[in-house]
C-alpha cells in the first residue's frame, strides 16, 4: 500500500488537489452566482443546483480546454521545435520524428516494449501519434462543453437583461465566448514559454523539470 | 486516462442537458405566462399581479401612483395568448402575437418580470411594465 503511494504520488497528488481545487471552485461559485441573483432580482440557488448549472459547466470546461490545448499543442509542438538550453527541449539537432531504431518501433522494438509498437502497420502509426491525439480529442470535447454551457449560462444572463437568446453558432461567434477562450488562451502560452526559457538559467535541485543543479546553461535535453 | 476521458464526457452531456432542456421547467413558464395573459383578458387585475414578479409589481405601483391591480388595468397591455418560448437556466422569454414577455423562476414559482416589450435591435428590448 505505501509502495502504491509512492510509486503513484504525482498522480494521487494532483487528483486530490484537482477535487479539492474543484470543490472550492463550486462553493465559491454559488456564492458569487447568488450575489448576481440578488442584483438580477432572482433566486438563490443551492449548491447541488449549482454544480449541475450550466454556469458551473462553463466555468470548469472552460479552463479544462486550456490546459488540455496547451498539453496538445505542447506535445506536437516539441517534435519540431526546439530550445538550445532547455531541459523541456530536446537535443537542437534531433527536431522530427526520429528514426524507428530511437524510437524503438518495429523491428527495433525491444521485448518490453508496448505491443502496438512491435506490430508495425496502421497500430503503430496509431500508437505513435496517441498522446498527441487524446489531448487534442480532450481538447475539443472540454471546448465543444464550454460552448455549449456557455451558450445556456450567457442566454440566461441576456434573458436577465431583457434581451434575446443566441443560436449556438452566434453565441460560437460571440465576444463573450472568444473573451472565455482566449484569456484562458493566452495564460497557457505565457506559462509554458516560461518554463522553457527561464529553465534554461535557473534551477530546481531534484525536479526532472530541472537541469542538475551544476549543469551549464547551454545543456540542453537534460534532467535533475 | 480513463479517467479524465469519462470526466470530459459527463461535463459534455452535462452542458448538454444544461444547453437544451427545457421540459417541465418551459411548461411551468408558460403556464405562468398563460396565466398573465388570460388575467389581462379577463380584467381581473389582482390575478395578473400575482402573476408577476414582486419587485415588477411594487415598481408598476411605485410608477403609477396607484396600486397594482388598478396601475395594470389601465396599461392596455396586450393579451394574446402564448406563442413560441425559450427557456435558459432560471429565465425564460415568451412570444404572444402583440409582444414579448420575459419570466424569472422563484421559490413559488414563475413570474412574469416584464410584459409588453418591444425589442430595440441590438438593445434591449422596451417594456411597458418592468424594464
Amino acid at each position: 500500500m505505501r509502495r502504491a503511494l509512492r510509486d503513484n504520488g504525482l498522480s494521487i497528488g494532483f487528483g486530490l488537489l484537482f477535487l479539492a481545487a474543484l470543490v472550492g471552485q463550486a462553493f465559491a461559485g454559488q456564492a458569487a452566482y447568488n450575489d448576481r441573483q440578488l442584483a438580477d432580482a432572482g433566486a438563490s440557488i443551492s449548491l447541488a443546483q449549482y454544480v449541475t448549472s450550466s454556469d458551473f459547466a462553463v466555468d470548469v470546461a472552460e479552463n479544462w480546454q486550456s490546459e488540455y490545448l496547451q498539453f496538445f499543442l505542447y506535445v506536437f509542438a516539441t517534435v519540431w521545435l526546439v530550445q538550445r538550453g532547455s531541459p523541456e527541449s530536446k537535443l537542437v539537432e534531433e527536431t522530427g520524428t526520429e528514426s524507428d531504431k530511437k524510437q524503438k518501433v518495429g523491428r527495433h522494438a525491444t521485448a518490453n516494449s508496448p505491443e502496438w509498437a512491435r506490430a508495425g502497420g496502421w497500430r503503430t502509426t496509431v500508437f505513435s501519434r496517441s498522446l498527441g491525439a487524446v489531448m487534442g480529442l480532450l481538447f475539443g470535447l472540454s471546448w465543444l462543453a464550454q460552448s455549449i454551457a456557455g451558450r445556456a449560462a450567457y442566454n440566461a444572463e441576456r434573458l436577465a437583461q431583457l434581451q434575446d437568446p443566441l443560436t449556438w453558432l452566434g453565441y460560437a461567434g460571440s465576444a463573450d465566448f472568444w473573451n472565455r477562450t482566449l484569456q484562458n488562451w493566452q495564460s497557457e502560452f505565457l506559462a509554458m514559454g516560461s518554463i522553457v526559457v527561464i529553465s534554461i538559467y535557473l534551477r530546481q535541485r531534484g525536479s526532472p523539470e530541472s537541469k542538475p543543479v551544476g549543469e551549464p546553461h547551454d545543456t540542453t535535453e537534460t534532467s535533475g | 486516462m480513463r479517467g479524465w476521458s469519462s470526466m470530459v464526457c459527463a461535463l459534455v452531456v452535462c452542458g448538454a442537458i444544461a444547453g437544451c432542456g427545457t421540459g417541465g421547467r418551459g411548461e411551468a413558464a408558460t403556464a405562468a405566462a398563460d396565466a398573465f395573459t388570460s388575467a389581462l383578458r379577463e380584467g381581473d387585475g389582482a390575478a395578473a399581479c400575482a402573476a408577476l414578479a414582486p419587485e415588477t409589481a411594487e415598481d408598476l405601483a411605485a410608477s403609477e401612483g396607484e396600486s397594482c391591480e388598478e396601475a395594470i388595468g389601465s396599461l392596455d397591455l396586450p393579451d394574446a395568448a402564448v406563442g413560441e418560448i425559450a427557456v435558459w437556466s432560471d429565465r425564460a422569454q415568451m412570444r404572444t402575437a402583440d409582444d414579448v414577455l420575459f419570466l424569472a423562476e422563484f421559490g413559488d414559482g414563475w413570474k412574469v418580470v416584464a410584459a409588453g416589450c418591444r425589442p430595440q435591435g441590438e438593445r434591449p428590448y422596451e417594456c411597458e411594465v418592468g424594464s
